[in-house]
């Protein structure tokens, strides 16, 4: 079910996902078409998500974002909902912050991306180059998530509670709680037009799924549903991103993940098994939780000739 | 079971003919596979046994009409031979060549010579759609001038039965065929072919009261079948016990077509899980090029093919459907007439073609069985009755 209406207030605004903005050219959404936005998610009882550009907005923009409740997604800069980084640093302030790295940042910024989680209430990694693990990167990949489970277990045990995507929210979730673009949500363009996430408007703008004047045309809705994945709906990754973005761009197919998105996935389950397992080892943690259980495989497609 | 992988090497995409209802709408007669193309094709494929593990292979040429390019395909086979032979691969003396072809240069000297040498690895299927009207409505000459085929191919049937005595025929029925298909499955019946393959096309080409007019010719056929006896020696796979009957969700649910467990490689080297997501098959969609020759197969791009099942593509209409058994769904259609770039809807354009079918098909067997019951041959009739396979593209 649709619940959120994610606006774009410029074509510069930030990238906060797996997609890289590269437009450069300023070009705010017009006012009318940010009023009728608004509007459509109040009368489709939608949460709106702004994503703002680095650039500060005119007055009557500010002004139009607050007749509705909201988010704000901003780079660090000032007062929003989530910041979004593309280096790890130190971070001063009570918000949440998504870091857009690619894997050798990861690798290479091990410490200052640990740093940044101290100083965080939470921290989600975004992966920008995931469909290009090699094997040799998933072994660093499980090495580093291992190492960086460590210090949240210390953390954990000094009675702080941090957040990271990658290894505590597999302990929190009993469900699958992915991306959901075009399922849960939808994003508005500068143009006026629909787009089942962010990512679909600056890979080919021909792609929209609807508009503001017509509503929301969605095709193959089903496709974006976890029940329709084959491989998604018989995993337990549960705190996978899912991206459908990812999935076209790689198989072709929004339904389907792969093998490096889900082999990345697994690596953070399983490091999030460890995590929660060594936790409890200090005293009573998530009773209300079961252990996540032990598996044979790293990709759920390896398993497919088991599924029922 | 015996698993078979099935690698089809699109020789040409130029063909003698112009047949109405076929698929190739990108036919022509400048892409022409080359040798180092092929040669590169057969390094990769034979270089990566690790990827292709089934038991056996089928390696088949497809054109356009693919003894077009004959000087090509007997340099491939002999490659192949060798190869497998020289790098020990698990499918020497487990491979076969097939063919299915127009039948118009079977005939020619350096066909027969092909066959000779390669007889016993040997599969070729010639299409004959029945009666020389039937045949000539579809199956005419290119070249505008409304010029049928029959006389040229149906003169090959002789010899070919002659090496092939088992060889089945493929036969295709569009909206204009249907009112042939009983003369035309009789009449491939008089020429000696014992099987005969036949389907509906997968595209929505229908008229009203098609579905009408064709059970009413499938009842025909039924009952010429049944009171002229043919049924002990003969088969035609409109006919199949298996069909029309439901499915269940999770039992059944597999997928109906095998895009993405065979592979198909075109003239510029290009990998794709079918010759039916080739650009010269697409009326309306990308190809869908899984590799190539050069950087090899791109696995992720077969995913969605190999986790594809019955119940994720259908609506819910078909998942209900009481006589979904035999059902049958082309991949490449489905992508080519969905509604967005995908293979996860289900094209239903053959719908009450297939229902028309069942019921005739139920008339068929009840009628049969009774016939059989009341001569008190029923047990003999199950223990000798002919095997038919729904062979659907």
């Amino acid at each position: 079910m649709l619940q959120y209406l994610i606006i774009l207030l410029d074509e510069t605004s930030t990238s906060f996902c797996h997609y890289e903005n590269t437009r450069k050219e300023r070009n705010l959404i017009p006012l009318d078409v940010l009023k009728k936005g608004i509007r459509y998610g109040m009368m489709e009882n939608l949460m709106i998500q702004f994503v703002f550009p680095k650039y500060d907005l005119p007055q009557e923009y500010k002004d139009e974002v607050e007749t509705i409740d909201h988010s704000k997604i901003k780079p660090i800069a000032d007062e929003a909902d989530v910041w979004v980084a593309d280096e790890p640093a130190k971070v001063d302030g009570n918000v949440p912050v998504v870091l857009r790295v690619s894997k050798e940042v990861l690798f290479e910024k091990e410490n200052e991306v640990v740093e940044m989680l101290k100083s965080v209430p939470r921290l989600n990694i975004v992966l920008t180059d995931v469909e290009t693990f090699t094997e040799n990167d998933f072994t660093r990949y499980k090495s580093l998530l291992e190492r960086v489970a460590a210090e949240v277990e210390r953390m954990y045990v000094d009675g702080k509670s941090p957040q990271i995507n990658l290894l505590t929210d597999r302990m929190m979730l009993s469900a699958m709680n992915n991306c959901g673009a075009g399922d849960m949500s939808v994003t508005l363009a500068p143009n006026g037009k629909f787009y089942v996430c962010p990512a679909f408007y600056y890979e080919n703008e021909e792609d929209s799924i609807g508009d503001l004047e017509h509503g929301l045309d969605i095709r193959n809705k089903q496709l974006y549903k976890l029940e329709y994945a084959p491989i998604c709906r018989h995993c337990d990754a549960y705190q996978c991103k899912r991206c459908v973005w990812l999935n076209r761009k790689t198989t072709l197919e929004v339904n389907t993940p792969s093998h490096e998105q889900c082999v990345v996935a697994h690596l953070e389950r399983n490091a999030s098994k460890e995590l929660l397992r060594n936790i409890r080892k200090h005293g009573t943690f998530l009773p209300e939780k079961e252990d996540i259980k032990e598996i044979d495989y790293l990709d759920p497609f390896d398993k497919r000739e088991t599924w029922q | 079971m015996n698993s078979i992988k099935n690698i089809t090497f699109i020789v040409t995409k130029d063909c003698q003919l112009a047949c109405k209802y076929c698929y190739l709408v990108g036919k022509n007669s400048k892409e022409r596979m080359p040798w180092e193309v092929a040669k590169q094709a057969i390094d990769y494929i034979l270089g990566h046994e690790e990827d292709f593990r089934e038991e056996s292979v089928v390696w088949d040429f497809i054109g356009g009409e693919p003894f077009l390019e004959i000087e090509l395909i007997d340099k491939i086979c002999d490659y192949l031979k060798t190869e497998m032979f020289r790098r020990n691969h698990h499918w020497f003396n487990s491979y076969r060549f097939s063919f299915s072809t127009n039948g118009i240069n079977y005939d020619s000297p350096k066909v027969q010579e092909f066959i000779t040498k390669n007889h016993e690895h040997l599969s070729i299927g010639i299409t004959i759609d029945g009666t020389k009207r039937k045949h000539d409505l579809n199956r005419i000459y290119k070249g505008g001038a409304e010029r049928g085929s029959y006389d040229d191919v149906v003169r090959n049937i002789p010899l070919w039965l002659k090496q092939f005595p088992h060889g089945g025929t493929k036969v295709t029925i569009s909206s204009a065929d249907i009112p042939y298909i009983k003369e035309s499955v009789l009449h491939l019946f008089s020429l000696g072919i014992r099987e005969v393959h036949i389907n509906v096309v997968f595209e929505n080409v229908w008229k009203e009261d098609d579905d009408k007019l064709f059970g009413d010719q499938l009842i025909q056929l039924a009952d010429e079948i049944i009171d002229g006896g043919y049924y002990n020696d003969y088969s035609c796979s409109f006919f199949s016990e298996n069909i029309g009957k439901p499915l269940d969700r999770v039992l059944y649910n597999q997928n109906w077509c095998g895009a993405g467990m065979m592979l198909s490689v075109d003239a510029a080297g290009n990998f794709y899980p079918c010759t039916r997501f080739a650009a010269y098959s697409l009326r309306s969609k990308k190809p869908i090029i899984i590799g190539n020759v050069h950087d090899g197969i791109d696995k992720n791009k077969l995913r969605p093919f190999l986790t594809l099942d019955r119940t994720t593509q259908s609506r819910q209409e078909c998942i209900d459907c009481e006589v979904a058994s035999g059902c049958a769904w082309c991949q490449g259609e489905n992508y080519d007439a969905a509604d967005t770039a995908t293979i996860y809807q289900r094209a239903t354009a053959i719908c009450k073609m297939h229902k028309a079918r069942v019921r005739a098909n139920n008339y068929y067997w009840n009628k049969l069985y009774r016939k059989l019951e009341l001569e008190d041959m029923r047990e003999e009739f199950e223990k000798s009755k002919p095997k038919s396979n729904d062979l659907i593209c």
